[in-house]
């Protein structure tokens, strides 16, 4: 990966790898017993169903964004073979991936919003609400094929004035997903 | 499973048979503190058993909660009428810690009604029974001054202090919570 630019059709092919992993992944998990779902390390931290949960509240961002773009600009923008990378979006991207060895870089604090807790809760519906989400990421990257995704922007969940370029709106939160399912497994093997 | 075996035991004797058929319509349903079992406006899905967790069923009111039951280990959980009637529910069911829910879909239920029929007869005494419950509360709110209705609640039910917050029972006894610590300070 680099700001220069990267093959558009092969960052779709590693974007929607990791779609289909954590689909698989998902539906395994679903099915653990639920005191394992619940489980907490800690009175105050999340159990997996809210991990899961905050993924819904943040990825929804942009898969409701991307869909949006996508209906509007269909056909406005030709596929470009070449994607170039947005300096926040990049940037937000590789803070996101775990490092590696494995280990996250960066710690961050949840805004409310994206805090189950805070909002609605989670349950055995997040899991499968989830999977619909990476479903909805995979038809949206299909859909992507055909556009250029330097040309399009939409609203990221860092704030209403920070837009993403297309591709960074795929790649940050399906990095952010990954990184999730570290603490995810972590939660699980507690 | 056992639990659900061991509920339905407590009112119709099951054949072995009649559990195969019965066991694999019911599944487990996990959720987080905070998370809504099931919200106003939504059609109820399931009926649920309770296998662990506090759950608490309330309607918003003048732009508050008012409480009007609670459901524990082993007790019924879920939004009864719109579950019966598919009509869009006018409770709250929230789950108010980590909670495990045994719950069946409707229609489930339904065609286990029609192909077991000791199912259906464990239907009208689960009906009855939270009939009686609702009566009973109905004439205690209607009949009780507020110190009756705190010592009937204690008498029933000792052990929601130690799992339901405060502020919810004082709701649930329709008592400001003022009012429900000066009560308890009494005792």
């Amino acid at each position: 990966m680099s700001r220069k630019g990267m093959d558009t059709a092969r960052m779709i092919d590693e974007l929607e790898a990791t779609l289909r992993a954590q689909i698989a992944r998902s539906k395994e998990i679903a099915r653990l017993p639920s005191e394992q779902l619940l489980k907490r390390p800690e009175p105050n931290k999340w159990n997996a169903l809210e991990v899961f949960e905050h993924m819904n509240l943040s990825s929804g961002i942009y898969t409701r964004g991307l869909r949006k773009a996508f209906e509007r600009h269909a056909g406005a923008h030709p596929a470009n073979p070449l994607f170039k990378p947005g300096r926040i979006g990049d940037f937000s991207t590789r803070a996101m991936l775990p490092r590696t060895d494995g280990q996250i870089s960066w710690r961050m604090n949840t805004m409310r919003m994206f805090d189950p807790p805070k909002q609605q809760g989670a349950s055995h519906e997040s899991i499968a609400r989830f999977i619909r989400l990476c479903e909805e990421f995979h038809a949206l990257l299909e859909a992507a094929r055909g556009t250029d995704l330097n040309r399009i922007t939409v609203v990221s969940s860092l704030g209403p004035i920070i837009r993403f370029k297309a591709g960074d709106a795929f790649r940050f939160p399906i990095a952010h997903q990954t990184r999730h399912f570290l603490q995810i497994e972590r939660l699980l093997r507690a | 499973m056992d639990l659900v075996r061991r509920t339905i035991e407590r009112y119709v004797p099951l054949r072995t048979d009649e559990w195969e058929r019965i066991a694999p319509r019911w599944a487990e349903h996990a959720f987080s503190k905070g998370a809504a079992v099931c919200a106003v406006g939504q059609v109820e899905e399931r009926f649920y058993i309770v296998k662990s967790g506090v759950q608490r069923l309330s309607f918003p009111h003048d732009g508050q909660d008012v409480c009007v039951g609670f459901a524990y280990d082993g007790s019924w959980c879920g939004e009864y009428a719109s579950f019966i009637s598919r009509r869009p529910a006018r409770f709250d069911v929230v789950a108010l810690t980590d909670s495990v829910l045994v719950g069946i879909g409707h229609d489930d239920l339904q065609r286990l009604y029609a192909e077991v029929p000791v199912m259906e007869r464990f239907g009208r005494l689960i009906m009855e029974e939270l009939l009686l419950g609702r009566a009973t509360r109905e004439i205690e709110q209607m009949s009780l001054s507020a110190e009756e209705r705190y010592d009937r609640l204690m008498a029933r039910s000792p052990h929601l202090l130690q799992l339901v917050p405060q502020k919810d029972i004082a709701s649930y006894l329709r008592m400001t919570p003022e009012t429900f610590s000066r009560l308890r300070r009494r005792h």
